[in-house]
């Protein structure tokens, strides 16, 4: 068996990077395995945050195997005929081992605070208030678009309509299907009817679990589609918490439009919602 | 899971082929991820189904029956005659036709059916077939019968297909839906149940459930009316489209000849009857398509006017004629009438009826039968309505009824007789309006203040 280990244990290092690398080329049969499209304007602040970890954790994985490599390679019984000796240790390289992970772990824990207030605490403001400085306490934040409701096994979706209050006479419901205006910055507000579920968009970079009882912001701002690729553009929301049995059919839909498809979009919403007269020779085609 | 909750082995095999499907298929058919989904197959292999089958109709027969095959309702001869009978007509969950029968082509489509039926799995196109038992059956159960292996986690049960009772459709109380009604229900789910809504669903693959739910409420009620049928029409252990003929001992070739005839003769009568039941079955789902009932266009109104007629829905609301407030409550809460139960609970057996004991429910319960809750009136000031939330959709629960639910059609107001009780269409748009507008009553108001502490709000 000689160096059969110790070769095999050089593989996981090799392996685990080749696997990211041929993910991250699209290369075949990987292809659709690494990121999906960003389309937030916001988005891109969390992917150098995952990157800068990735790379960290992946210099410590690969340092870690080299090592491991290279005392089953050094200390190969079959090849070694000195005889074993007991260490006691060495309290240097305990405190340096036990030191550099905490400060690296402070170090990430700083370093990312600036990306977790933007997704989380600084709210888009309308206007900076009558100071006119932003970021003081008198800003008028951004009222929500949406206001996007986690059931088991569905998104119940709720437009704020005209008075951009939720919960009025003239909001405008569906259900599973969230239709948002680029290049603006949008606001939802999320809540959960009953379970733990969490509000995923892979594209937007957005992932917020639902707490039952809590209401909660998250924002983003769709980037403009280029210019060949005008019409509007479908995404995947998903469920990200397993909320029962269901989680799997808690699948929707965003559509990303320009602002005048939206309002669009939104009016023939409203019409339907505000259906008052049936006709039994429309019926046959819809209802 | 508990051996409990799944009481049969083919239960298990269905939540198995549902795991099956939505981890590898998800993969391979949406995602094109199929190294992931081999690594599935591999860890999954070998977890073949036996083949679906039709679950008899106990329920129903233990009630009608008589008395000498207490458990079950019918011998098993009898059962035999009739799994025949529907299978002719009807095929097997894997294999359904369609039955012979005259306007048959109004109502179902094989293809539709063929698309929606049988085990899950993907044809050599890669399209999706099996659509039933991937989106539904989990709950609805192969057979229809609302008893699939998530169905007693849930309150309300999901529907039983088989009686051919739906709830929200726009004919009246008696009628079938239309497959508009059903196919609005799919795509919007049914808000306050555990019905998601398959909006996302491609256009062809909800109109191929729709489909498929009308040939399981079909075949249901075919079921019962064969079920009633042996029970009045056949002699006592006699079996629906029997070969059988009996011949004496010593018979001559005469008396076999006249009994054969006889036999004969009876198998014709009996294949007529048996035709005749599917026709009316499904003559009543044609029917349907054109027995929409009309909506008056709702008055236009202004907001000084919107009041005036939310406060005239109000004392409709709690006055004599509509008298809402005895089942909806005095605050709309849904809770006015609360021990009523549900046409499907009541069809088998009455648990509000006094000389009901425990132990005849259980023997239902061992059939099949959902344990049977109250059917609770709804809460109005939540917003929240299960046949949808449109204006038409409010007047057509108020003017129709609700099918299977204490719920009943409103009696329409003659023109001519101003003192006749009775509610007119503008009548009916009251209390629509009034009823539409108790979610946004202050006191309808869930309490303001809880957030995230971490968040500014306006």
């Amino acid at each position: 068996m000689g160096r059969f280990w110790s070769i095999l244990f050089l593989l996981v290092p090799i392996f685990g990077v080749g696997v990211f690398l041929w993910a991250m080329a699209d290369w075949w049969p990987m292809q659709g395995h690494w990121l999906p499209e960003n389309i937030n304007d916001y988005g891109h602040v969390i992917d150098n945050l995952f990157y800068f970890i990735l790379i960290i954790t992946g210099i410590i994985f690969v340092g870690c195997s080299l090592a491991l490599f290279w005392f089953l390679w050094k200390y190969d019984a079959a090849t070694n005929t000195e005889p074993v000796k007991y260490s006691h240790g060495s309290h240097t390289l305990e405190v340096v081992w036990s030191i550099l992970p905490a400060a690296a772990l402070l170090f990430i824990a700083i370093f990312q605070l600036n990306a977790w207030e933007d997704q989380k605490m600084r709210r888009p403001i309308l206007n900076s208030g009558a100071d006119g400085i932003e970021g003081t306490a008198d800003d008028v934040l951004r009222p929500p678009l949406v206001q996007v409701t986690g059931r088991q096994f569905e998104w119940r979706i709720r437009y704020a309509g005209k008075d951009n209050i939720i919960g009025t006479e003239d909001d405008i419901l569906t259900v599973n299907d969230l239709h948002v205006p680029y290049g603006e910055d949008i606001v939802v507000q999320i809540q959960s009817m009953d379970v733990l579920h969490s509000f995923f968009l892979p594209n937007l970079r957005i992932k917020q679990d639902m707490v039952p009882g809590m209401k909660q912001f998250v924002w983003f701002r769709v980037r403009e589609p280029n210019v060949n690729n005008a019409k509007a553009q479908k995404y995947d929301i998903v469920c990200a918490e397993l909320c029962g049995w269901g989680h799997y059919k808690m699948r929707g839909r965003l559509t990303m439009e320009s602002r005048q498809d939206f309002d669009r979009w939104l009016a023939s919403q409203w019409d339907e919602q505000n259906r008052a007269e049936f006709k039994l020779t429309s019926s046959a085609e819809s209802q | 899971m508990s051996k409990f909750l799944l009481r049969s082995k083919f239960d298990r095999h269905i939540l198995f082929e549902w795991i099956l499907h939505t981890t590898m298929l998800s993969f391979i058919r949406h995602r094109c991820s199929w190294p992931l989904g081999l690594l599935c197959v591999a860890v999954l292999a070998g977890c073949g189904s036996p083949e679906a089958k039709f679950r008899r109709y106990e329920t129903f027969a233990k009630k009608t029956g008589g008395s000498e095959s207490p458990r079950t309702g019918l011998p098993e001869n009898q059962w035999r005659g009739i799994d025949e009978a529907l299978a002719g007509l009807f095929g097997t969950p894997d294999q359904p036709i369609i039955p012979a029968v005259e306007n048959v082509s109004l109502v179902l489509d094989q293809r539709k059916l063929e698309r929606a039926a049988g085990p899950v799995h993907s044809d050599e196109l890669w399209v999706g077939m099996g659509l039933y038992r991937e989106h539904c059956a989990h709950c609805h159960g192969v057979t229809g019968d609302g008893n699939g292996p998530t169905a007693p986690f849930l309150n309300p049960y999901p529907r039983d297909y088989r009686p051919g009772w739906f709830k929200f459709k726009s004919t009246p109380l008696g009628a079938k839906p239309t497959h508009a009604d059903l196919k609005k229900i799919l795509i919007d789910g049914i808000p306050g149940t555990a019905m998601p809504s398959f909006k996302l669903l491609p256009e062809e693959e909800v109109e191929a459930l729709v489909q498929y739910v009308k040939y399981l409420a079909i075949r249901g009620e075919t079921e019962r009316r064969l079920i009633v049928l042996t029970n009045e029409e056949l002699d006592e252990g006699e079996r629906l489209v029997s070969f059988d003929v009996a011949h004496k001992s010593g018979a001559t070739e005469a008396e076999k000849e006249a009994a054969q005839k006889e036999a004969d003769e009876r198998f014709a009568e009996q294949l007529e009857m048996i035709k005749e039941t599917v026709s009316g079955v499904i003559g009543r789902w044609a029917e349907a398509e054109s027995a929409a009932v009309e909506i008056p266009q709702r008055p236009a109104m202004t907001r000084e006017e919107l009041v005036a007629s939310r406060q005239r829905g109000r004392d409709l609301f709690y006055g004599t004629i509509a008298n809402c407030a005895k089942c909806h409550g005095d605050s709309a809460l849904g809770d006015g009438t609360t021990n009523d139960y549900d046409n499907w609970t009541k069809d088998i057996i009455d648990p509000g009826k006094p000389d009901t004991t425990q132990e005849m429910i259980n023997q239902y319960v061992a059939l099949g039968f959902p344990e049977p809750r109250p059917i609770k009136p709804r809460n109005l000031r939540q917003g929240v309505f299960r046949g949808g939330s449109r204006p038409i959709d409010l007047y057509w629960r108020i003017k129709n009824g609700i099918e299977g639910s204490p719920m009943p059609a409103a009696t329409p107001k003659p023109e001519d007789n101003p003192f006749a009780k009775g509610l007119t269409p503008n009548d009916v748009w009251d209390i629509v309006n009034y009823v539409y507008g108790l979610q946004f009553d202050p006191l309808s108001q869930q309490p303001q203040g809880f957030g995230n502490p971490l968040v500014k709000t306006n």
